[in-house]
């Protein structure tokens, strides 16, 4: 077990190295010069010398790679170009939102495969309907999902807010929904909840049906197991059998699946938080594209690409704990 | 015939087997709707009644307005036209980011898995890699840096996309490579170039064939996706994605000048996903 921790560990250590690496690369090709930027439009030729020379871009690559692989280890982005600020502290203002929105959208996620599997394979009579709307759902942009449903349950219904997070929040966890409690501000935390939905919803969709089929399909392989049937022939009540036998033995799958689906949240999150302007990381990247902020987009993608990598690392080892067999 | 029918309607007992000749009419014509997607794509500046760049009509029309089906955009352009044009964009980027993906991925799987060895493990480890990053970021990341423009949008995407087709073409070549037909033919003294191409490749075709049309749908989705974050062609052109990032300041108002560029988008994506599982149901039953 210790072994396979080690070994997942490093690959992921490794692919986090390939991931700056790549960041780095295309920084380099990127059109802008970072010296230029630092020291303004109007500076003299001989203080973009200086600030070029005080970046170290006049080492050769190898050396500026390692400086910017140091720097960054430090907390060390560069300077956005848009807001003047360094990257890291931008990116540090705008993760709670995130973090918050993939989260919630994420138990969404799973209580709408958990819907899907269940409905599907107890053939629940007239869930067809939902299984259908959920499935042709997943073939839409993540953007139209959101659009209709700012059409519809803020333009038409007006039961949901259209954008934004509804409350100011920075303490103490950046989170709406853990912050309000925890000041015992109930209408604070109706508001971020109705705020979080309509977003949450658009970004689950696609993950809840890829999580949901794979449940499916293990739940109807585990009803037709011997030991299923034995179980009833015990005498346990259907909802013992469904919970204790069914569901239980036809996780695993599912579990690993929906490792795989938190990571792609964290990368689509980018779509849905432009759409919403929610205040998070996916908006601060969708600011900084048309203004060709590169050292922005760069913090944002190592941001989040090293978050999908750690997490799919943590969900492997989680998987090896659950079942010890694949560590073989 | 009737020698044939008679033992095969004594076994039809499952549902699946009753119905085939039906489910066989809805695949054909899942695939046909595949066919005309591409055929409108085609011909789209020939179906597209007015200039998609040029206002032709009044501001802001709903659709169903005379001579504007779908009506007309903030500028006064028409919008069956726009979205034709960018239907068209839309559906041959996502052809070329597949075909690009199956031909470099699919390369490396049969290299990969015809020869083996350490070849094998050294490209497979090199795909794994690719495979672990997370696309959809790197390919805004690689566009981004490029800059924006339709070449750049390809190139960020294709660089993402080809790692799975590696694998799963590497896994199918592995299969085949074990399969009697082509042991045989090593033991009759076939040479290893031959054996690829004559015994191996064939069976490859359909797998490929079926996952590329599988996968058109996500990468539609993605390129729009792209198009939408300001990452695809500049301003005038028509375009899915960044159609609806333009007018999306209408949304309350005018809810359809940003609405139908997205429902065509997510029309292509059920087309190709519909088109493709067809396409599967109908390459398993002739086996």
């Amino acid at each position: 077990m210790i072994r396979f921790v080690l070994k997942r560990t490093g690959a992921a250590a490794v692919l986090l190295v390939v991931l700056s690496a790549l960041v780095f690369v295309l920084q380099q090709i990127s059109p802008g010069d970072p010296a230029r930027a630092y020291v303004g439009g109007n500076a003299s030729p001989a203080a973009v010398a200086a600030a070029r020379q005080q970046l170290g871009l006049d080492q050769p690559w190898p050396q500026q790679y390692l400086r910017y692989l140091w720097n960054a280890l430090h907390g060390d982005l560069g300077l956005s170009l848009r807001t003047h600020q360094p990257v890291t502290s931008d990116l540090g203002q705008f993760l709670p939102a995130t973090a918050e929105l993939v989260l919630f959208s994420f138990v969404l996620a799973i209580v709408l495969a958990l819907l899907f599997a269940l409905s599907g394979a107890l053939r629940w009579p007239g869930t067809g309907i939902y299984r259908g709307v959920l499935l042709v759902g997943a073939t839409a942009p993540a953007f139209l999902l959101g659009l209709g449903g700012i059409v519809v349950f803020y333009g038409d219904l007006h039961w949901l807010p259209e954008a934004g997070r509804g409350v100011d929040t920075s303490s103490p966890t950046g989170f709406v929904l853990v912050d309000s409690l925890l000041h015992g501000d109930l209408t604070g935390f109706v508001a971020g909840f109705q705020h979080l939905l309509l977003p949450g919803l658009a970004l689950a969709v696609a993950p809840a049906i890829s999580i949901g089929r794979i449940l499916r399909a293990g739940l109807e392989s585990a009803y037709g197991a011997d030991y299923v049937r034995t179980a009833r022939a015990k005498g346990i009540r259907e909802f013992g059998v469904l919970w204790r036998h069914v569901v239980r033995n036809s996780l695993d799958a599912a579990l690993s699946m929906s490792g795989l689906q938190l990571g792609f949240m964290f990368a689509g999150v980018v779509i849905v938080e432009d759409v919403f302007s929610w205040p998070g990381i996916g908006y601060y990247l969708a600011q900084s594209i048309p203004q060709s902020d590169f050292p922005a987009i760069a913090g944002v993608t190592l941001l989040l690409g090293g978050v999908y990598i750690v997490v799919n690392a943590v969900v492997d080892v989680i998987q090896a704990v659950a079942d010890p067999r694949l560590t073989v | 015939m009737t020698a044939i029918s008679v033992p095969r309607r004594r076994f039809a007992l499952s549902l699946g087997e009753r119905f085939r000749p039906a489910h066989r009419i809805v695949n054909w014509t899942l695939v046909g709707l595949l066919v005309l997607t591409t055929l409108v794509a085609v011909f789209a500046s020939l179906l597209a009644p007015d200039n998609p760049i040029q206002p032709v009509g009044d501001l802001n029309l709903p659709p169903f307005s005379p001579g504007h089906l779908l009506g007309t955009d903030n500028l006064g352009r028409d919008l069956l036209s726009r979205t034709l044009i960018g239907l068209r964009a839309s559906w041959f980027s996502a052809l070329a980011v597949v075909v690009i993906g199956l031909l470099f991925g699919g390369l490396l799987g049969v290299v990969a898995g015809a020869f083996g060895g350490w070849i094998d493990g050294l490209l497979m480890r090199f795909t794994d890699l690719f495979l672990a990053l997370p696309g959809a970021l790197v390919a805004i990341a690689v566009n981004a840096a490029l800059g924006p423009g339709l070449i750049h949008t390809l190139i960020g995407v294709s660089l993402v996309w080809w790692p799975y087709y590696a694998r799963i073409i590497r896994a199918e070549v592995r299969g085949l490579a074990s399969r009697p037909h082509v042991e045989a033919a090593r033991l009759a003294g076939v040479g290893r170039l031959r054996l690829i191409f004559k015994h191996i490749l064939p069976g490859v075709v359909p797998t490929a064939i079926v996952t590329a049309s599988l996968d058109i749908g996500n990468v539609v989705v993605l390129l729009a996706g792209l198009s939408f974050l300001g990452l695809g062609q500049s301003a005038p052109a028509p375009e899915l994605g960044a159609d609806v990032q333009h007018s999306l300041y209408l949304l309350l108002e005018q809810w359809w000048i940003p609405i139908i560029p997205g429902l065509t988008v997510m029309v292509l994506s059920l087309i190709a996903n519909l088109g493709g599982d067809a396409l599967r149901n109908l390459l398993a039953g002739e086996k």
